[in-house]
């Protein structure tokens, strides 16, 4: 296979040829992406004013964030809000698979409806959330109107704001994990379960048994993907509550935009988002290790 | 009998939860302001259409629209372009020290970092080149991210193709270009589809980034432009529930339309 790989290559231009087509792409993702990379590193080293360097400070705004109050509760409250929404996510998702797994009628009908909600815009998303939660128009206050209630207020709470941008995600997300472990769970071999089945498994054992531990390494895959995901979340926080009420949704995405354009702090703010981007490449790697290790056990 | 009976509640009730909200937001845009606060209906009693010609009349829905077809048009375009002769270069020649490989996870790498990592930079990028609030500079920075998934997920499209085919090309007097354009993209061409389905649907609905490099109705995008409806005027549910429709519509009716090539780039391709 591989010496076939060479011939192939052939000679002349046919040489220079994957350089050729490599270019293009490369050549806009450096000028696009790594050029401002490298410079959010530069920024991130610099005191700014009203938008330009005044001082070249080292490190200090890496050291200062790690005593800053607001952006230690965005981090705790990012993480708090991930770890909630992903683990949800996950537990509906896996049972309305295993739900779905046989066959009838009905099926692509739910498919097809579960897919508008990851596509739907997500600044669209959190309009339709204010809209379920808002205490004059919404639909949470005219169902309890309805039935004899009073007003509900969700987003002038901070701890109910924050459960609702948890049920938010969760609305929009599932059907993402929903889909991801449907295909795991069709992809699995068919003969253990058949056997485990003449053997006189019930259902509870065939899960913990066969089912659960076959399906770990696509349950971790899909939580990664999706953890990583909402590690950045921004659009429907920022539409929805803004951060608020107080600073109980104010997530880290957003108190770096705030930071970089409401307060024009820009060395401060890159360097919050370099951290950002550090933790995140840092949980891929460990992941994809963790992974590793499953797959080879 | 019994399990039948479960399965149409459990139906009902992700049904119901998926498309309720979904239902109120129509609702509400069909009503007057004043229905809305004061009347609290479940469902519009004197529905009206005015929400919406408002929108395109006094709140330049029209512009913000354009911007978001000519954007996501040529960032996908282009992107699409790039990534297949990328995605095939990786897929299919062996470089000195393994680079088509690094170049691969690199770009991998890049796909994982979240986008608001770069957005300052990004800014003061466009800020020096005169790009804000442009179309070139939300185009640029669009194809940019595009390009680095494009070439993961087509790299795997290309790998299926069995390298026979090409090389009986070449015997019959093809270049190695000629190859790749007249045999292996056409074969690879649902793949193509996949992706390009993938990258529209980022695109069209991308916020973050069209919040901070575009300020106007020239470039502003269609979420761009619905979010500053609702940072100005906080109560006006009517308009506000109109844009969500008409934000939401183009790409839910075209996500469904080819619902089965989407499918997988969502997942990306955790599971094959």
């Amino acid at each position: 296979m591989r010496s076939r790989k060479y011939r192939l290559q052939g000679a002349g231009l046919d040489l220079a040829l994957p350089y050729l087509m490599l270019a293009p792409g490369l050549l806009i993702v450096l000028g696009v992406l790594v050029y401002p990379l490298w410079d959010g590193l530069r920024a991130s080293t610099k005191a700014y004013r009203y938008g330009s360097v005044v001082a070249d400070v080292g490190m200090q705004n890496y050291i200062k964030l790690w005593s800053d109050p607001q952006f230690l509760n965005a981090l705790w409250v990012t993480i708090e809000f991930v770890a909630l929404s992903v683990t949800f996510e996950a537990i509906l998702g896996f049972a309305l698979a295993l739900f779905c797994l046989r066959e009838f009628r009905g099926i692509r009908l739910l498919r097809t409806i579960l897919i508008i909600p990851m596509v739907i815009t997500p600044v669209v998303v959190a309009i339709v959330f204010r809209l379920i939660y808002a205490s004059d128009a919404g639909m949470l206050t005219a169902i309890s109107e309805w039935t004899g209630g009073g007003q509900v207020q969700i987003l002038g709470s901070p701890v109910k704001a924050f459960f609702g941008l948890v049920v938010l995600d969760v609305w929009e997300w599932t059907p993402l994990m929903f889909l991801i472990l449907l295909a795991g769970l069709q992809s699995l071999p068919h003969e253990p379960f058949e056997a485990a089945r003449v053997d006189g498994a019930g259902n509870w054992r065939v899960f913990a048994d066969l089912t659960f531990p076959m399906m770990r390494p696509v349950l971790a895959i899909a939580i990664v993907l999706r953890t990583i995901d909402a590690f950045g979340t921004f659009d429907q926080v920022f539409v929805l509550t803004r951060g608020g009420p107080g600073e109980a949704t104010r997530l880290v995405s957003i108190y770096g935009y705030d930071t970089a354009f409401k307060f024009q702090q820009t060395g401060y703010a890159a360097a919050l988002f370099v951290t950002i981007g550090l933790v995140v490449l840092a949980l891929a790697f460990s992941a994809v290790r963790l992974l590793r290790r499953v797959d080879a056990s | 009998m019994n399990s039948h009976l479960t399965r149409i509640g459990v139906m009902s009730a992700v049904l119901a939860i998926v498309l309720l909200p979904i239902y109120w937001l129509v609702s509400t845009s069909l009503k007057s302001n004043r229905e809305i606060t004061q009347e609290g209906t479940l469902y519009p009693h004197v529905p009206t259409l005015d929400n919406y010609v408002k929108l395109f009349t006094q709140k330049q829905f029209g512009a913000y629209l354009t911007n978001s077809l000519v954007v996501t048009f040529f960032s996908v375009a282009i992107a699409l372009v790039a990534g297949a002769m990328g995605a095939y270069a990786i897929a299919r020649f062996r470089l000195p020290f393994a680079m088509e490989r690094k170049i691969g996870l690199f770009l991998l790498t890049l796909r994982i970092v979240p986008p608001v990592v770069i957005l300052i930079p990004v800014y003061l990028l466009m800020l020096k080149l005169g790009l804000l609030d442009s179309w070139v500079g939300l185009i640029a920075t669009y194809t940019a991210f595009n390009i680095t998934f494009c070439v993961w997920m087509m790299e795997s499209f290309f790998r299926e193709i069995p390298v026979d085919l090409e090389e009986a090309a070449m015997v019959d007097g093809d270049s190695r270009f000629g190859a790749f354009r007249r045999i292996t993209l056409p074969l690879a061409a649902p793949g193509l589809a996949a992706t390009a389905i993938f990258a529209v649907l980022v695109t069209f609905n991308e916020f973050l980034f069209a919040l901070a490099l575009t300020a106007t109705p020239r470039a502003m995008t269609m979420p761009r432009g619905t979010a500053t409806l609702i940072g100005r005027i906080d109560t006006d549910w009517a308009s506000m529930s109109a844009a969500g429709v008409i934000g939401a519509l183009p790409i839910v009716f075209f996500a469904l339309l080819v619902q089965r090539h989407l499918v997988r780039g969502l997942t990306m391709g955790a599971v094959k």
